[in-house]
Order: structure tokens, then sequence, then C-alpha cells
């Protein structure tokens, strides 16, 4: 067997066209999952009654199982539960309208969340608690106090963990072809069926995911630096 | 007025304060002394709500609290009624200065941009550090960072502003610029209540000068009477200690 370097190229350039459904899943399963998490880290910080230990429950059940069984579980379970909500309710719904992808929004935002949780946790928790206790001084509420002061804090110091989570959610959205959803990996794997060229299909994806890559790095290097102009903590 | 009545406190089973009465009158500027673990710094605290007491009253102007019963609203009108000047300065470390002082005006008073700005810079000149407007915490000194905390705290014209143990954090030599800022603005007739360990502060700036310790008062007067002449050997014995007669030989 030979490689042939210019299907490389002609599997990179058909596969452009799926960049666009990769970042989207990329795109709604971080988004989501930012939310997700930030609702479960405060919740777990201000240790809230019943929805502190199911937030805690969530985080250790969503980590200890793979991304790939989510994607399962919420395939063959959401549509169950969602016809028998339906049938009880008379709604005129029926599972099969949900287009694939959704599956992918919903088990990887789950999963998203969960990690994310733990690094904004980590980021609210680093915040010196006397950052707070000044903002009460001058007056300010609670949420006050926390959007102003703590959270741009928190996330500041979360920027490189958080960078970690958007690359592990661009490299896992290559399941989503489980469902059948054509992102980048699926559609080298699609390209290469006609002629059986698929180490030639996956490097041509490989480059492309290496490329998205570094642009998030970039990204996060330049937001970095325009967050830490007042932090000369660290070691360097 | 500030006027604090019966005031409990405890971490755990240790009571740190026991039922403290403390008046303090407008204008009036009130040293609290005492041995580490007497409860000054927690009394402190307890004016601005950042330490909830377990029981007592807290009055400032027209307005009264009572701890037991203290709903989330109260305790935010409270806090407004005073400003407090940390140990560790507690500088919003991602503003800059100006922002710092800005902070309180634009969220809590709703001032306009503007406005609180130019009062902001004001404050800022007035502690002599009207040249670092834009410079972050961690770009300055520990007397600059704690100069741009009193003025954070003055932007707020509170009734009373809390000062707890402002110098104790600093190198010996940065100790002067800070003491001076606080001189200056207790002649302008700003109530104050300071924890200290500043002696020489005490004696002249304070007009009225409360020993704590060990959760209670022990004797309040002022500086010439409690320092010159304690009634309470407790008070004699923690003024021989940090004022030790120089009579070592080397």
């Amino acid at each position: 067997m030979k490689i042939d370097p210019a299907f490389i190229w002609t599997a990179l350039v058909q596969l452009l066209s799926a960049i666009p459904t990769t970042l989207v899943i990329t795109a709604v399963s971080v988004t989501a999952g930012f939310i997700i998490g930030l609702i479960t880290a405060l919740l777990r910080i201000y240790r809230v009654p019943v929805l502190g230990p199911i937030a805690a429950g969530y985080v250790t059940f969503i980590r200890g199982t793979p991304m790939l069984t989510h994607l399962l579980l919420i395939y063959f379970g959401l549509p169950m539960v969602l016809d028998a909500l339906a049938a009880q309710f008379g709604w005129g719904f029926k599972s099969s309208s949900i287009p694939m992808i959704g599956f992918a929004f919903i088990s990887f935002s789950i999963t998203a969340g969960a990690y994310m949780s733990e690094v904004i946790r980590s980021g609210l928790l680093a915040v010196n608690r006397g950052q707070l206790e000044a903002a009460y001084s001058v007056g300010m509420t609670t949420s006050q106090a926390l959007r102003r002061i703590v959270f741009p804090q928190a996330l500041a110091v979360s920027v490189p963990n958080l960078s970690n989570s958007i690359i592990g959610m661009l490299h896992g959205s290559t399941l989503a072809f489980t469902v059948s959803v054509v992102e980048i990996n699926a559609k080298a794997q699609i390209v290469a069926s006609t002629n059986w060229k698929f180490f030639e299909a996956y490097l041509a994806a490989a480059v492309i995911f290496w490329g998205l890559t570094l642009l998030i790095e970039r990204i996060s290097a330049a937001i970095e630096k325009r967050i830490q102009v007042y932090n000369r903590g660290g070691v360097a | 007025m500030i006027q604090l009545t019966n005031i409990s406190k405890s971490f755990g089973r240790h009571q740190v304060l026991k039922q403290i009465d403390l008046t303090v009158q407008k204008g009036e500027v009130v040293v609290i002394l005492g041995p580490s673990g007497s409860g000054k710094t927690t009394l402190l605290r307890c004016v601005n709500y950042l330490e909830k007491p377990g029981e007592g009253e807290i009055a400032i102007g027209d307005f009264r609290l009572n701890c037991k019963h203290a709903g989330k609203k109260d305790i935010h009108q409270l806090r407004q009624k005073s400003a407090m000047v940390f140990q560790q300065y507690n500088l919003f470390k991602h503003k800059t200065a100006l922002e710092n002082v800005m902070e309180g005006l634009v969220v809590v008073k709703k001032l306009p941009k503007e406005e609180a700005k130019a009062r902001s810079v004001a404050l800022l000149e007035k502690v002599g550090l009207g040249s670092k407007l834009d410079a972050y915490p961690s770009q300055l000194s520990g007397g600059q960072q704690q100069r741009v905390g009193i003025a954070r705290a003055l932007a707020m014209e509170p009734e009373v502003i809390l000062f707890d143990e402002p110098t104790s954090a600093l190198d010996p030599e940065l100790v002067g610029e800070v003491l001076a800022v606080i001189r200056n603005i207790a002649k302008e007739g700003i109530t104050m209540i300071v924890v200290t360990h500043e002696m020489g502060f005490a004696r002249d700036v304070a007009s009225r000068v409360v020993f704590m310790d060990d959760g209670v008062i022990v004797e309040e007067g002022t500086p010439a009477e409690l320092f010159q002449n304690p009634r309470e050997e407790r008070t004699r014995q923690f003024l021989k200690r940090i004022t030790p007669e120089y009579n070592y030989s080397i």
C-alpha cells in the first residue's frame, strides 16, 4: 500500500464543509455547559440544601461515565421519556421530530457542564474572601459582588482550564457520528469509503482539528493576556 | 452616633464577644486596643456585619438593627452606613485605583460615571495618589494600596469609617504615610473606630481609647487617662507589655 499525498489535499477540501457542524456542536455544548457548570458550582459552593448534593451527584456521575455513554443514554432514553410524557398529557409531540444533532447538543452540554463546573468552582475558590468582604463593605449586595468582583476574577483564573474544556469538547464532538451527525471525522470516513484511502482522509481530519485547536489556543492566550494585566502573580 | 448594645458573638463554643456596649458620638475617633484574641477585630467587623453577632443591637444614625431578626435588606442597609478599611487592603485587584474608588459610587450609590470619576479623582488626590489613578493594586506599594482603601471608604460618605489594623501589614517605613492620611481625615470630623497597635497614633488622634480583653471592654477613657492612669490591672499589664521600658542592656 502506498500513501496518496494528493488525496490528502482532496479530502481536506471536502472536509471543510463539515467544519460548521463541528463548530456548532462545540459552541452549543460549551456555552450551555458553562451555564450549567456555573449554576452547579454555585450550588455546591453555597451548599444549597437538596440542590447542592444533587449537583455533586451530577458531577460525579457524569465524570464517572464516558461521554459516548451519555450520548447513547440520551439518544435512547430521552425519546422514551418524552413520548411517555406526550402520551400522558396529550401533547402532539413525537420524539422522532427531534433532529439527530439535537441529541448531541443535549448530551454534550450535560457532559461539558460537569467538567466545567469543576473548573469554575476552582476559579471561584481561588478568589480571596477579602474581595467579597470589600464588596460588602462598600454596600454591594451579594449578587452585585459576585457579578462585578468575584466572577471576573474567577473567570480570569479559569481561562487556561476553560480552554482545555473547550478543546476537549471540540475533540469529543466526533462522537456525534454515533447518532449519524456528520462532523469532520465522520465526513473523513465518508470521503474515504469511496476509495478506501482512510489514512489520507483521517490525516486530513487531524490537520483540521489541529488547526482549530491552535485557533482556540491563540484566542485563549490573547484573552489571558488582556485579562491578566492586573495580575502579576505566579512564578514567572 | 453609633450605638452597640449587648453585642455577643461566639465561634463554636468559644465566646469572643460578651455582651458589649459601646457608644460612639458623631465626630469621635475611638481607638480600640487589646491583646490579640481579645475580640476587637470581631467587634469592628460586627459593625459592618462582616461578622454576624449572635445577639445584640446595632444602631448607626437613625437606623437600628436587632441582630436576632436581621433580614438581608436590613443587613444591606446597615452596611451602607459604614465603610471598612482592611488590614490586608482588599482592593479589588482587577480594577485600577480609580476604578476601586468609583466602584461603590457607581454600583451602590448609582452616581453617573462622570460625577463618580470626578469625586474619586479628588479623593485619590487627597490621599496623595493623584498620579496613580490608572495603577492596578499589584503595581502599588502596601502604603499606597492602603491609601486607595481609605479613599474607597471615604467615597461612600459613611456615617463611620472602620479601620481594622490599617497599618499592621505594612513595612515600618510605610506606616507613617498611612497614619498621616488617617490623621488628616480625623481632623475633618469624620467618625472613626480604629483597631490598631500604634500607641503613638492612639495617643495623638483618639478622642477616646477603649481597652478590650477576653471579649469584654475592660475600661475606656481619654488617651491621657488610659495611658497615664489606667484603673484596671489588666490594662496596666497590657500597656506595660507593648510599651516596654528601655532598661535592658546589651
